[in-house]
């Protein structure tokens, strides 16, 4: 039981829900980006939700399944095609040995996650089976995925049948007619709103510059990556400029860097950092801005702790609830 | 003292801050709670991560932001740190830390040292005073962050005070030993970076089939010692 990548595209990579417990030795959480459209693929095809996934950014990945798989997709940023078919994400997909999945430009969105029924056979590093390419952990030889690349397949047992219920047609194919909720939220006249809480150096910047930072558009730079989102808008400064000693970061703080223009740390963030903390995006927010792509524009809604705990919390019920509806 | 500031980092991490700045004492007491919550974790406890001044304390989505807030104003009440923290400390830490130091080789020949020559005319120091100081202090690993494996050690004498460079190295070879400000520390991996070069030790810092995958972690005490081009080459 495997898959080869006949190309791994723009960028794709294996990914869990991330590498706790580490950060003591410098070493980022990782995982996918968009962690609720992970667990959300693992859950369509019957997997555990902490099952390693393919998380593929943007386009141009293709993939052969050297065996009969079922599998799911979901996130966004592609339009995809299975055996040269359109195929549409949050379904359950039923396939034949030697189909092709393709992914290819689509307008909005930027990424994709591929699970497969019975889990993918890669080797945990500290952990984890997230790829952290800068240091060469996790995946496969701790790489991002490349051409040629075979990944073997698991066997561990479906949480749900919903697979016999679908039967393959001469396209090599099945697709289930039920549909797993699409977890991206409304945007508002094209703009993505962002849900924040205030930051450990909020109060270093004075009104001027918090309500700008609260009222003014930001949009996606090209230096977004798995590492951070560089956000281009206007500029904030600090009331007096301080020498700040290095402090904790993870993923979703946002700091202000010395040209005074907001990074959002991502996934695979480093574990510290010298710049003010303005705020931190609302845990659920992540999957949201894990699914921009530079231009793309956002403003930031200043909620309360227990609003963005409040938020997580209804988006792990909305899984639940789906997976449970798929088991019964 | 202060009462610590005690905030969410993230739905999953809230930070115990002490203060804002390389102070011993303060990271005495932070490694002091990390030892401490580390030899109790509380139920859905992930990891406790040191930074100079604060702590860390990351769980899992089994316990919510609202437990595990009182779970460690309760425990740091009990600690009462500002009142006798320093007989604490000097009881806890003083038997469980490390003191003995780790020996680190560095060759400080300035085909690897790339920015002694720098430093030499900028401090007024000839590079063996340069070496000298380096070698006979001995450091705290304060915190570890930036990238896997780097370790900020402190606190550099005096004289060995040097500004960042104004515009980061594009790549800085593995292994390099540097110093910034207070501080030095070991690039245990070819990154982009700022700090001053001034040698080269064959130590890997991070390995991951190594268990722990870090050399150093924070509480560590760390000595350097010149070794000679020959002996660098022999050992790399």
């Amino acid at each position: 039981m495997s898959i080869t990548i006949l190309k791994p595209g723009i960028s794709s990579s294996i990914q869990d829900l991330g590498r706790w417990g580490h950060q003591q030795f410098g070493i980022p959480i990782s995982g996918a980006m968009d962690e609720l459209a992970a667990r959300l693929a693992n859950i369509l095809c019957g997997n555990d939700e902490h099952e390693s996934v393919i998380e593929i950014t943007l386009h141009g990945t293709e993939i052969m399944f050297n065996e009969a798989a079922c599998i799911s997709l979901t996130g966004s940023g592609s339009i995809i095609y299975l055996n040269d078919i359109e195929i549409q994400y949050n379904r359950l997909i039923k396939l034949d040995a030697s189909s092709i999945l393709k992914f290819k430009p689509a307008p909005s969105g930027c990424r994709s996650y591929l699970a497969i029924q019975g889990g993918l056979d890669v080797k945990k590093e500290m952990d984890s089976t997230s790829t952290f390419a800068p240091s060469g952990i996790g995946g496969i030889n701790g790489q991002n995925l490349k051409m040629g690349d075979i990944i073997s397949l698991s066997r561990k047992k479906s949480l749900h049948k919903k697979a016999d219920e679908i039967n393959i047609t001469k396209n090599g194919f099945a697709v289930s007619t039920w549909i797993g909720v699409d977890l991206k939220e409304q945007q508002h006249n094209g703009i993505i709103r962002i849900n924040i809480c205030t930051g450990p150096e909020w109060d270093l910047f004075n009104e001027q510059f918090r309500s700008k930072f609260l009222n003014s558009e930001y949009s996606i730079s090209l230096m977004a990556n798995r590492m951070g989102i560089q956000l281009e808008g206007p500029r904030l400064e600090l009331t007096e400029k301080k020498e700040m000693v290095s402090t904790p970061v993870t993923k979703g703080i946002i700091q202000v860097t010395n040209e005074g223009l907001p990074i959002i740390l991502m996934a695979d963030a480093q574990t510290t950092g010298g710049y003010p903390r303005i705020a931190r995006v609302c845990s659920a927010d992540l999957s949201q801005l894990a699914q921009c792509r530079p231009s793309d524009r956002l403003i930031f809604l200043n909620i309360s702790e227990n609003e963005s705990l409040q938020k997580m919390r209804k988006m792990k019920e909305i899984l639940k609830s789906i997976e449970i509806g798929l088991v019964n | 003292m202060n009462s610590p500031r005690i905030y969410a980092l993230h739905d999953q991490a809230i930070t115990i801050e002490l203060g804002n700045e390389i102070n011993e004492a303060i990271n005495l007491e932070v490694l002091y709670l990390k030892q401490d919550f580390e030899a109790m974790p509380f139920e859905g406890f992930i990891e406790c991560v040191p930074a100079y001044s604060s702590l860390t304390i990351y769980f899992n989505e089994s316990r919510t932001q609202e437990e595990v807030r009182k779970e460690i104003i309760s425990r740091l009440e009990k600690k009462n740190l500002s009142t006798n923290k320093s007989t604490l400390i000097e009881t806890t830490l003083g038997s469980t830390i490390n003191i003995k130091p780790i020996i680190i080789p560095v060759c400080y020949d300035v085909e690897y040292g790339t920015d002694l020559i720098w430093l030499s005319n900028h401090l007024g120091l000839s590079i063996d005073e340069i070496i000298s100081l380096h070698t006979e202090s001995f450091f705290r690993v304060y915190m570890m962050g930036f990238i896997p494996g780097f370790a900020y050690m402190g606190t550099l004498p005096e004289k060995l005070h040097a500004p960042r460079k104004q515009t980061p190295a594009q790549q800085i070879p593995i292994g390099s030993v540097a110093i910034a400000g207070k501080q030095t520390g070991i690039y245990p991996a070819a990154v982009p970076g700022g700090w001053q070069i001034i040698g080269r030790t064959p130590h890997l810092m991070f390995d991951k089939k190594r268990n722990p995958c870090s050399l150093l972690k924070a509480g560590d005490a760390v000595q350097f010692k010149s070794i000679s081009k020959k002996e660098f080459e022999s050992a790399s």
